[in-house]
This record gives structure tokens, sequence and C-alpha cells, in this order.
């Protein structure tokens, strides 16, 4: 062999050429494929909330039925004050859209809530007006979210949708399963913390709990988590807007 | 890697140095990658609870398994000894993730499935085992050969192990695009107030271990050879 | 006490071998005999214990969105995260290299203990598990990244050294023959695995 391949100057060039070529190749893929995978996050997440209201729609269709049925979307601060109101087709560029908030990102950065703008998706589906609420938190492996719809009276479960990066197959990851969502139907939520409870799998529910997944009980412990922290902060929006009909319906 | 096989089957050295088709063929048996080399062993557990997951698992850990082999027999001349651990880990983890990149512009709905995986597949010594075991010292052609016999002796337990799992533990078997077909009918699990209730515990992760010996049980009763003493 | 706490349930609670069957194929193949299983179990410590934290600070400055405004504020929204699979392996690998000269050419006697052990630990999938655990609980300073690595570190250390204690003393008990040596080990760390469930959801 011409050169050693054992000395110490082969075996730098050998891991600096690596780098640059193995650095390249994945920021390569992974600026070029970003606004694909973007578009694709997009269309998830529309078909995900459409979900949580008993639509069923794929991702090519969810751009057009997202505005057929989602009316506003708003954005409010952790006093429950609305920063935001946005309808019509979303527009992934602009960055006061409501639908454009990252809930999840929000959640990893661990920022005091006071930092930051809660999305809220003001829907309509048979008449009847419904609110879906995006939650984020963690199971067992990492992130979980999620949309939870609740009917006009703020208080009854409309239908919920879960989502999971990486939890155990067949026992966490089934939170993604309709089995599980469809438990939380008709559910109503308890009018202080904790609102909302998710038991041990098999255990016996009332109104306001729902029995979690035999073993995935850390990814069900996870979703009532994030399903309380959230609504402790929606619940501020709730009381102003069911004060403000209790006003009107008094005058 | 190396050394760590070595204590475990003596005799692999010499079983390798044979023709392709024996490289085909020994790892579905007498040098099962997960029975016998003791490789590989953490995914087997976290992914058997259903059939479909093992699938997927299995496809994936093969196509990453070629794909690894034939890049490092390829470079096996050029790589340093002193840092190949390090390449081969690099290799392997740009190339899942490169294949994740573009499944999840492209075809977003199977990303979702494989994306559990990701990590998984990255830290399966299955695949690190190999190179460092063939692929470094062999040629591109053997090397394809021995990825397949590989990957196929470890899908073989992986479904087994599945199987028994999701049909004692939910009564149902689960294939990719099929969903789940539940053997007995709804009325007759005890959760619709029929008499039949699934044993949970083979749904727990220790139950896949349990599995696995008694793979081995099996096996070995059947090939003296491979009895320890 | 929140130290503490992370320290312990990384030993019981989230034990990396019998909660996420981590490391699982070291495990099964170097616990022969107390004595190696234990210089293993040493080296494990001694890894997680260090390159945890160094994954901590690159995840923290380097890798993840807007962790580079320490050196120029525009850079916050540059997010490399697609990066830390490679970059944590790249880190595990390298240290374990490095540890291993340094303390051949310091430590000889810790060489010679751990000496064939340090290799096999760059392919240990529970190194990086803590590496990706450390990234998903987003500890909030160094301090509990590091004992989180530490703890799961015993927790390794104490399973392999348990287990090998177990296969010391059954070689002396009536095995079915098929059975010795790699069948029974699975199915008694199932067992042990099972056992070992009962301390799951313990708060501190």
């Amino acid at each position: 062999m011409a050169m050693n391949k054992n000395a110490t100057g082969y075996t730098f060039l050998f891991s600096i050429v690596m780098v640059l070529l193995v650095g390249t190749a994945l920021a390569f893929t992974s600026l070029s494929l970003k606004p694909l995978q973007k578009q694709n996050e997009a269309d998830k997440k529309m078909v995900d909330i459409l979900g949580a209201i008993g639509i069923t729609t794929t991702r090519e269709n969810a751009k057009n039925d997202f505005p057929t049925f989602v009316k506003e979307r708003l954005s409010i601060d952790s006093e429950g004050n609305v920063l935001n109101i946005t309808s019509g087709d979303v527009d992934s560029k602009d960055a006061s859209d409501p639908f454009n908030l990252d809930v999840k990102k929000d959640y990893r950065s661990k920022k005091p809530a006071s930092e930051l703008s809660f999305p809220l998706y003001k829907c309509e589906n048979e008449g009847e007006s419904i609110y879906v609420i995006p939650v984020a938190g963690s199971g067992l492996w990492g992130p979980i979210w999620g949309f939870v719809a609740l009917k006009s009276d703020m208080n009854t479960i409309y239908g919920a949708k879960f989502d999971h990066k990486t939890e155990t197959p067949g026992l966490g990851a089934e939170i993604k399963d309709d089995f599980f969502s469809d438990k939380f139907q008709g559910k109503q939520l308890r009018d202080a913390a904790p609102y909302f409870t998710i038991e041990k799998g098999g255990r016996e529910t009332d109104i306001h709990s729902v029995d979690g997944i035999t073993g995935g009980t850390i990814t069900s412990v996870g979703v009532g988590e994030m399903m309380n922290r959230t609504l402790s902060i929606y619940q501020l929006y709730f009381n102003s807007v069911i004060n403000a009909q209790a006003n009107n319906n008094g005058y | 890697m190396g050394t760590e096989n070595k204590t475990i089957t003596p005799k692999r050295e010499s079983l390798f140095s044979k023709k392709n088709r024996k490289l085909l063929k020994d790892p579905l048996g007498d040098s099962n990658p997960i029975t016998i080399q003791v490789l590989g062993i953490c995914s087997a557990l976290a992914i058997t609870v259903q059939l479909q997951q093992a699938v997927i698992m299995s496809l994936s850990v093969l196509f990453v398994m070629i794909g690894g082999n034939v890049i490092v027999s390829l470079l096996r001349n050029l790589i340093p000894d002193r840092i190949r651990i390090i390449v081969q880990l690099v290799i392997i983890a740009s190339l899942v993730i490169i294949v994740d990149e573009v499944l999840k512009a492209y075809q977003p709905d199977i990303s979702e499935k494989l994306s559990v995986f990701v990590g998984l597949i990255i830290t399966n010594c299955i695949i690190m085992g190999r190179l460092e075991a063939f692929a470094l010292a062999n040629k591109p052609g053997p090397s394809v050969f021995d990825a397949i016999g590989n990957g196929m002796g470890y899908a073989w337990v992986l479904l087994v192990v599945s199987i028994v799992r999701e049909i004692f533990g939910s009564g149902a078997i689960s294939l990719p695009g099929m969903g789940q077909v539940k053997f007995l009918p709804q009325d007759w699990f005890i959760s619709s107030g029929g008499f039949y209730e699934n044993n949970n515990l083979m749904i727990l992760p220790p139950m896949a271990l349990v599995v696995v010996g008694i793979i081995i049980w099996i096996q070995r009763s059947r090939n003296e050879a491979l009895i320890e003493d | 006490m929140e130290y503490f706490n992370i320290f312990v349930k990384g030993i019981f609670v989230e034990n990396m071998i019998f909660a996420y069957f981590l490391g699982m194929c070291s495990y099964l193949a170097v616990s022969k005999t107390v004595k190696t299983a234990n210089g293993l179990g040493l080296a494990v410590i001694f890894v997680l214990g260090i390159t945890v934290p160094i994954n901590y600070l690159l995840e923290n400055y380097v890798l993840k969105e807007g962790a580079l405004t320490w050196l120029d504020p525009t850079f916050a929204t540059v997010d490399l995260s697609f990066l830390s699979f490679i970059m944590f392996i790249a880190v595990i690998a390298s240290m374990v290299q490095l540890v291993e000269m340094i303390v051949e050419k310091f430590a000889p006697a810790l060489y010679g203990a751990l000496g064939i052990f340090l290799p096999l630990i760059a392919v240990n999938c529970s190194i990086l598990g803590g590496a990706l655990f450390m990234q998903e609980r987003q500890y909030p300073s160094i301090g509990e990244a590091t004992t989180f690595g530490l703890g799961s570190g015993v927790g390794w250390w104490l399973a392999i050294v348990a287990i090998a204690a177990i296969r010391e003393k059954i070689r002396y008990s009536n095995v079915p023959a098929p059975l010795q040596g790699l069948g029974i080990t699975y199915i008694i760390t199932g067992l042990m695995g099972i056992a070992f469930m009962s301390f799951m959801g313990i708060e501190i």
C-alpha cells in the first residue's frame, strides 16, 4: 500500500474529509427537503385538528376542508386575553397567523407561560360551535401532542386526537388510535384543577376521567399532564367568554 | 463488538470462511444473530408487541444493513483502524437519517410509522456487529449476502416473537396495511362482556425475553451442538 | 433533593436494563462472571458520567434551535437538531477512545481492569440512550444532567452485577441442557424485569 492508513496524519485527513462529506450531505438533504416537510407537517396538523372534531380527511384534501370547518384561529396570552384573530386560508409564511404557533416547540423551550401565546381554533360542525385546543407534553420516550375539542359550553369534550413521536409501539403508541381518543367523547371537565384524569389502564372511570393504556402508563400520565397544564391556561379565556355571555344575557 | 462475539461463538471465524450460500443460510439457524450471536436484542424487545411493527423494523434493518455493509466494504481499505468504530457509526447514522428525511418529504405516512424506529436502528448492534465482523474484512459481494442472511435471521426471530406476543397479548394479528385482525369474535372478549381475557403480561417488554429464551430452548434441543456447558 | 431524586430514579425506577432494555447486548454477553461484569459496569458509569454532560453542552450551545445565539444574536433561528444523532454518536465514540488513551497512559492499573471493555461501550445502546433521554427531558442544568448520567450508569452496573451473580450460582442448578447459558439468562432477565416494574411510577 502506498500510504500508511494508521498514520496520525492520515487518520486526521480521513476524519476531516468524512466530516465534511457527511455534514454536507446531511445539511443538503435537510435544507432542500425542509419546505416539503413543513408542508407535510401543516397538512398533518389540519388533518389532526379536523380529526378532533370528528371530520376524517386526507392530507391532500386538508387544505380545502380546513377553512370549511375551522372558522377562526385565535391566539391568546397566558392571562386569557385575545391577541389575534385570523380567518380564511392558512398562510404558512405569515408569522402572525395563530395556525403557525408551534405549541410543541413552545413546550420544549420551557419558557414561562407569560412569554408565550396560545392558539385556539373555533370550529363549526353540524351547526355546533366547537373550540379546539392544541396540547403538547412528553410521553415515555419523546414528545406527545394532540388536540382536544370542547363543545360551546367549554366543559364537555367533543372529541380528541393524540399523536406521538416515539412511544412504544403497541403500548404507549396506542394513544393515537381511535379507540383511545373515542373514550374522551362526552366526558366533562372539572371546575378546578385537575380538570381531567387519566386512570391506570382498565380502572373504573367516571364522567371526569378515562382509563389509560395498559402497559403504557407513563405515556397515559403524560396525556393527562399536558391536558391539565394546557386547560388551566385556556380556562382563563373560557371564563371571560362565559362571563361576557352571562352579562349579555343579563341585560 | 468483535471480542464480544467471540466469547459467545468461538466457531464463527471458521463458519464465515465458507461459501456465500452458507453466508445466507447460517444466520437463519446455527449462527442466528439474536439467539446465538446476542446481537440486536434491544430492538427485539421494544417492537415485538405487534407483528406490523416487527415487519417494518425487519425491513428497515435489512435495508440499512445492506447499505452499511456495502459502503463499509467498499471503504474497507481506506478506513483507519483507530477510528473505525466512529466511522461505522457515522455511516449507519447518516444512512438512516437521510432515508428518514427523504421519506418525511415524499412519503409522510410511511415516515410516520418509521420515525419511531430511527433511533433504534442506529443503535441496533446487529448492524454494527456485522460491519465490524464481516464487511470490514470482505468484498462487497459476500458482504451483501452476509447482510441479507443476518437480516433475515434477525427478521424471523422478531416475527415469531411478535406473533406469539400479539396473539396472547391482544388476541389478534396485525399486518401492514390490513390493520388488526381479531381471532375471536369481539363479544368473546371480557372487555365486551365475554369470557376471554387477554394476557396483559405478554404486552410487557420482559415477556419478550422469556419468549426469546424459549425459542433458544427449542433451537438448542434440536441441535445439540449449540448447547453451552 | 432534586439531585438525589434524579439519581435514585436512574438506578431503580428508570433502570436502563429493566425499564428500557437498553444496552442488552453487552449485558447478556459479558455477564458470565461477577468480576468482568463489575469491570464493564464501572466503565459504563464512567462513560455515561462523561458523555451525558458533554452532550448536554453540545445540545444547549450548538444543536438546539437558537442555541447558537451566544456566538451572534442573528443565529437565533438556526436549528441544527437534525445533526443531533450523529453528533451524540461521534461524541460518544471519540470520548470512549479518548478515555481509553488517557486511562492507559496515566492509570495503567485501572486500564488493566477496564481496558478491554472500553471499546465495547461505544456501541452500548444505553450510552446513546442516555444522551437521547437527556435531550428529551431538557434538564435545567448541567448538574442535573450529570446526575442523571451517573444514576443511569449505576443502575446499569447494578443490573449486570446482579445477573452475573445469579449466573455464577445457577451453574450449580439443574437447568435443562438446551436452556443453559444464554437461554436461562434471557428468562431470568425477564423475571428480574417484571420485579423491577414494581418500582415504576415511584416518586421520591
